[in-house]
């Protein structure tokens, strides 16, 4: 990666880590490609289905030869190919709530990059009971999200979203917000795993394409949160605010 | 009195038109800014109650979990409707 950007000692915390990304669409695809790239050990990714061409505009990891062939098994055939030392599993649908525990058990991380709020928060749920961070990864449009959460010391998914919000079954994507978005996640993560640089612990980012505009915002902690407030306790909190 | 809104998130493009600022009784809470909002927009468009609530940059809870916000003349407030697109 070169000197001065990680550590010796950075790189080798990376290559012995361990990232699930769940979904390898418009986000979790770049992000799972940069996680390879900088030589996180294990990278798995979850994804059900075949890849179909509305897809193309967003997939960096499919093309033209890969439709109507299973989405999560050639993407992790690509990401072997760009990257050797790296172990790269395939789950080819979307984990249930054991599923999701299990992966998240042997994972450092979790990147959620789903289409619904189901699925994000059963992630968010699963990495706080993991005790591990986890970074939300989203988009609409010409907009992205990204939120880099670690329940016990920052908000938590389900804080920032108690109620469910509803689902979407088609949204408009451009594949160069999405892309950003899921680099940035990786980007995030890498600084998380390998110990170098500043995260955004507890932060929002907006991405606003369409407006031209960003920003940081600190996420409020909901002491009533139905995921973190029960998992945690205050002694937990408290020791943990130096990491926000 | 008049604050700032900025909306931002899922269906962006509904809001386009609005105005940059609304006029407001003084003072307003946050749940009449939110109706006035709503009656600007297009016929059987409203924000959602997980819309992210932030005034002046720092995060409330969401449309429907909030404390009680009351505004002032020059508040900026913003409101980011969930955005899960995977
Ligand atoms: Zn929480």
């Amino acid at each position: 990666m070169g000197a001065g950007v990680l550590s010796e000692e950075g790189q080798l915390r990376l290559k012995g880590a361990s990232a699930f990304v769940s979904r390898t669409g418009g986000m979790g695809g770049p992000a799972s490609l940069m996680l390879t790239m900088a030589g996180v050990g294990r990278v798995i990714l979850a994804h059900g289905g075949d890849l179909i061409s509305p897809d193309l505009n967003r997939q960096v990891l499919g093309s033209e030869r890969g439709l109507e062939t299973p989405r999560a098994t050639q993407f992790a055939d690509y990401l072997r190919s760009m990257n050797r030392f790296v172990t790269v599993e395939a789950i080819d649908h979307e984990p249930n709530d054991a599923e999701a525990m299990e992966l998240a058990a042997r994972s450092d991380i979790v990147l959620s990059c789903a289409p619904t709020f189901e699925e994000r928060l059963r992630l968010n749920r699963v990495a706080a009971a993991a005790r591990i961070p986890f970074i939300d990864a989203a988009q609409w449009g010409m907009m992205g999200t990204l939120m880099v959460l670690r329940a016990g010391s920052t908000a938590c998914l389900q804080c920032v979203y108690p109620t469910q919000p509803p689902f979407e079954e088609l949204f408009p994507v451009v594949g160069a917000i999405s892309s950003a978005v899921g680099s940035l996640a990786a980007l995030e993560a890498i600084k998380v795993l390998s110990g170098c640089g500043r995260v955004a612990w507890g932060q929002l980012l907006t991405l606003d394409g369409f407006q031209a505009q960003t920003a940081f915002v600190p996420l409020r902690r909901d002491p009533q949160c139905r995921c973190c407030s029960t998992m945690f306790n205050d002694v937990e909190f408290n020791d943990m605010e130096e990491c926000v | 009195m008049k604050i700032r809104v900025s909306i931002m998130g899922r269906s962006y493009h509904m809001t386009d038109g609005l105005h940059e600022f609304i006029e407001l009784d003084d003072p307003a809470t946050l749940e009449e800014a939110v109706q006035r909002i709503n009656q600007l927009m297009p016929e059987g468009q409203t924000l959602t109650g997980s819309c992210l609530v932030l005034l002046g940059g720092t995060h409330f809870g969401s449309l429907d979990n909030h404390d009680p916000i009351s505004l002032s003349d020059g508040d900026e407030l913003t409101l980011i409707a969930p955005v899960a697109g995977g």
